[in-house]
């Protein structure tokens, strides 16, 4: 299938769109199947650039949110009657913690609902991530206005030194295997840490004095080499998103 | 064009200057080489030119510099951007744009140049730096050498008067870099260009200098024509410490020069001394049919081959020949499609711990990925712990490979010469059966260098051990490696004695062996043991 070349800002108003319409239906199996849209739609359309990869570190991420939410859900906080699945042990507080409850009786209603919420915050979170990874963040600072100059030179920054993090570690891990060292345990990521640190904030400082001796912001009217048109698909994209909406 | 009037420069918390009392004026149309020892200030002399010292960095400046009649401390660098070009150490670093032509096109669009000198001036610069066939590629997927020339062109699309350049050449292999460098001569000579250049490699640059400004890194500026400063300068490319090795009264900074130079030499005759070889028959590693894809394209196909004890090997090729994706196999670290590699009876895929230190040391592209300690004494106790070998015996080994490093001394602080130093003690720590190392001459002075030399060639005869290398450097292969594999597009395209290879590849040639072609010499040592044996 051909990928759609459109306006940067498109995704982004459809990823609006989509996670206004997730909360507001406020159902758990219309967002699952939204999540799945997406990221269809993704696996289709991103391009095979760094940022195009980041959808799966927002998948791997989300995953973990929902675990971590749903465990702290079920441990801690108000019981909900219902069924019992299991009992655990109560955590005895102290009398001024009144109300809160760590451990006791877990029941069927208690588990839906902390993974219904956990649900609709992952959704939220895969949506936002589908947009920064089907749009290219160089494409997306040419469509901003240059008044924004402090901002869109961090926006260049973040979005161009972030996915190549994900391939410094990648290497920097691997020359620590080399050094014969475990790369498991917390002492591992230190170890990444550091080099890592070191080498992203040499690469912002770069990228910062290349824009800076290039003339970035020192006009403030800026031409375009090659406007970025908005066009009929981009319309379509953002209607069947604004569809969605109404419907909700 | 530029000029530097009583100019001092020194860093907050720095008790040395950088530069003192530096006065320098460069014509229009000249190119100028600013040569001096790793950390002596080159990249600050090149930045002072449109302002990113001190306004960018800090640092207090006394005196001015002035570019086009306009002075740094009047004018931000962004309002330099028509006027001066600027191309950092590692331009990936400073891209901003997806594809070629929005690159190109960026700094224009900040200059606010109407839609139509817009267009025209990005196919004038697609034409001169040969890079219409690339304009629509995304930037990341391009190679070394054409990144170079893509960061090249988006600061010539401004059409500025002067063209600054940090080390062009050193990420670039031989050919890669005879071609940015006559692009530059030609800019030079056409436009009348202004080109300030800082580069480690002379042998690359040297014969395109106007003038060379040799700075030593206490502050002091020495400005001369290429022959008066490389008379005596301590940095020099091999060709000169050839004249001097010859005892010549004038130096040629060109093969052409010196070859007119040595043509009695050369007409002699020579008894041909046979090296001895003390070729081992221990097998050291051994791959066979190894294959690497990457995105189902094929990085090495099929390749095999054994490396000996006590050989020490270098791995040459063209930028994404795959050199890389064999060092990789070789340790152990990349997933092979096919076939097979043996480290010294160990399969380097299931190596651990202190197994892998004590079978394989690899130093990475980027030495500083293997230390994350707070100071050089740290990281020396760090790997004395790992290998279980008395307190004390890395920071030996340290000082004895770059003595005089303060253990205090955080690891970022050192220069890239002493960082290499200490990833190296910190290997060779483990007594590794083989040595591999990834491109280790990078941002690396002459000293530096030949330290390194001497450290590979003590360790691969002292201990009979095998050391790869993989490296763009030919001088340094001519120096240290008994045999060289060259590789392209994944292939073995040749593998034989460093003799028998260097020679049969004028590109790859080094220095000593173009002026002295056709006798079979690679380096001065070469030279001198010849003319000796024929006294």
């Amino acid at each position: 299938m051909k990928k759609l070349s459109l306006h940067p800002l498109t995704w982004w108003i459809w990823a609006i769109a989509l996670a206004i319409a997730v909360i507001r239906f406020d159902s758990t199996v219309f967002t699952i199947g939204c999540v799945g849209a997406v990221a269809v739609v993704v696996f289709i359309n991103r391009d095979n650039a760094p940022w195009g990869k980041s959808f799966n570190w927002t998948l791997k991420l989300s995953a973990w949110i929902l675990l971590v939410r749903t465990l702290i859900g079920v441990l801690i906080g108000v019981p909900i009657p219902g069924t019992t699945l299991f009992t655990l042990p109560i955590l005895p507080l102290p009398s001024w913690m009144p109300g809160i409850r760590i451990g006791g009786t877990v029941t069927a209603e208690r588990l839906t609902s902390a993974l219904t919420e956990g649900v609709l915050i992952c959704a939220i979170i895969v949506i936002f991530g589908a947009a920064a990874s089907l749009t290219s963040p160089h494409r997306l600072l040419r469509v901003l206005p240059v008044y924004i100059y402090e901002f869109g030179i961090s926006v260049v920054i973040a979005t161009s030194v972030l996915p190549q993090l994900v391939s410094s570690v990648t290497r920097i891990r691997q020359a620590q295997r080399l050094r014969g060292q475990s790369l498991r345990g917390f002492a591992s990521w230190r170890r990444v840490a550091i080099p890592l640190l070191e080498e992203s904030l040499a690469r912002s400082l770069d990228l910062a004095a290349a824009m800076d001796s290039r003339g970035y912001g020192v006009s403030k009217k800026r031409s375009r080499y090659r406007p970025i048109k908005w066009r009929a698909t981009d319309s379509a994209v953002v209607f069947s998103a604004l569809i969605v909406l109404g419907l909700s | 064009m530029i000029k530097f009037s009583n100019v001092s420069l020194i860093y907050p918390n720095s008790t040395t200057t950088v530069l003192e009392d530096l006065n320098l004026e460069i014509a229009e149309g000249e190119m100028v080489l600013v040569i001096g020892p790793t950390g002596s200030g080159k990249s600050s002399l090149l930045r002072l030119i449109n302002g990113l010292v001190p306004h960018h960095t800090g640092g207090i400046l006394a005196g001015d510099v002035s570019v086009d009649g306009h002075s740094t401390q009047l004018v931000k660098p962004g309002g330099m951007a028509h006027l001066i070009g600027i191309v950092g150490q590692n331009p990936a670093n400073g891209f901003v744009a997806d594809t070629v032509e929005e690159e190109l096109a960026f700094g224009m669009e900040t200059l606010n140049l109407p839609n139509d000198v817009m267009r025209k001036r990005v196919e004038e610069v697609l034409d001169l730096l040969s890079l219409a066939p690339l304009r629509d590629r995304s930037i990341a997927t391009l190679s070394g050498g054409e990144q170079q020339r893509v960061a090249i062109g988006s600061a010539l699309v401004a059409h500025p008067k002067v063209l600054v350049l940090d080390e062009p050449t050193s990420a670039l292999d031989p050919i890669a870099a005879e071609e940015v460098l006559s692009i530059l001569h030609r800019l030079v000579h056409d436009l009348s260009l202004t080109v300030v250049i800082a580069e480690h490699k002379l042998e690359r640059v040297i014969q395109f200098a106007d003038r060379i400004v040799h700075i030593n890194g206490a502050g002091i500026a020495n400005i001369g024509t290429p022959e008066q400063i490389l008379m005596n300068s301590p940095i020099a490319p091999p060709i000169v410490h050839l004249a001097r090795a010859l005892g010549l009264k004038e130096v040629g900074v060109s093969v052409r020069d010196m070859r007119r130079l040595t043509a009695d030499i050369r007409e002699r005759e020579f008894v041909l001394v046979e090296a001895v070889s003390s070729k081992s028959s221990d097998i050291a590693i051994s791959f066979n049919n190894v294959s690497v894809e990457y995105d189902g394209k094929h990085a090495l196909k099929s390749v095999s081959a054994n490396f000996f004890s006590n050989e020490i090997v270098g791995i040459m090729g063209r930028n994404g020949a795959g050199k890389s994706s064999l060092l990789k196999s070789l340790a152990g670290i990349s997933q092979l499609a096919n076939g097979s590699v043996d480290v010294a009876g160990f399969n380097p895929q299931n190596l651990k711990g202190k197994e892998r230190r004590s079978t394989i040391g690899f130093i990475p592209q980027e030495p500083s990925d293997l230390l994350y300690g707070q100071s050089v004494h740290i990281e020396c106790d760090q790997a004395d712990r790992d290998n279980q070998i008395p307190s004390g015996t890395t920071a030996q080994i340290l000082n004895q490979l770059v003595p005089g490093i303060t253990g205090t001394t955080h690891p970022r602080d050192l220069s890239e010469g002493q960082r290499l130093g200490l990833a190296l003690s910190i290997v060779l720590s483990s007594n590794p059966a083989v040595l591999v190392l990834d491109e280790p001459t990078r941002g690396l002075d002459y000293q530096a260098k030949k330290e390194l030399t001497k450290i590979l060639i003590e360790f691969a005869r002292a201990t009979g051990k095998c050391v790869v290398l993989a490296t763009h450097d030919v001088e340094l292969v001519a120096e240290l490696a008994t045999r060289v594999m060259f590789l392209a597009d994944g292939d073995i395209v040749a593998d034989g004695t460093t003799l028998e290879v260097l020679l049969s590849s004028p590109a790859f040639a080094p220095q000593v062996s173009k002026v002295m072609a056709p006798q079979p010499w690679l380096k001065i040592s070469d030279v001198v043991a010849a003319i000796e044996a024929q006294q």
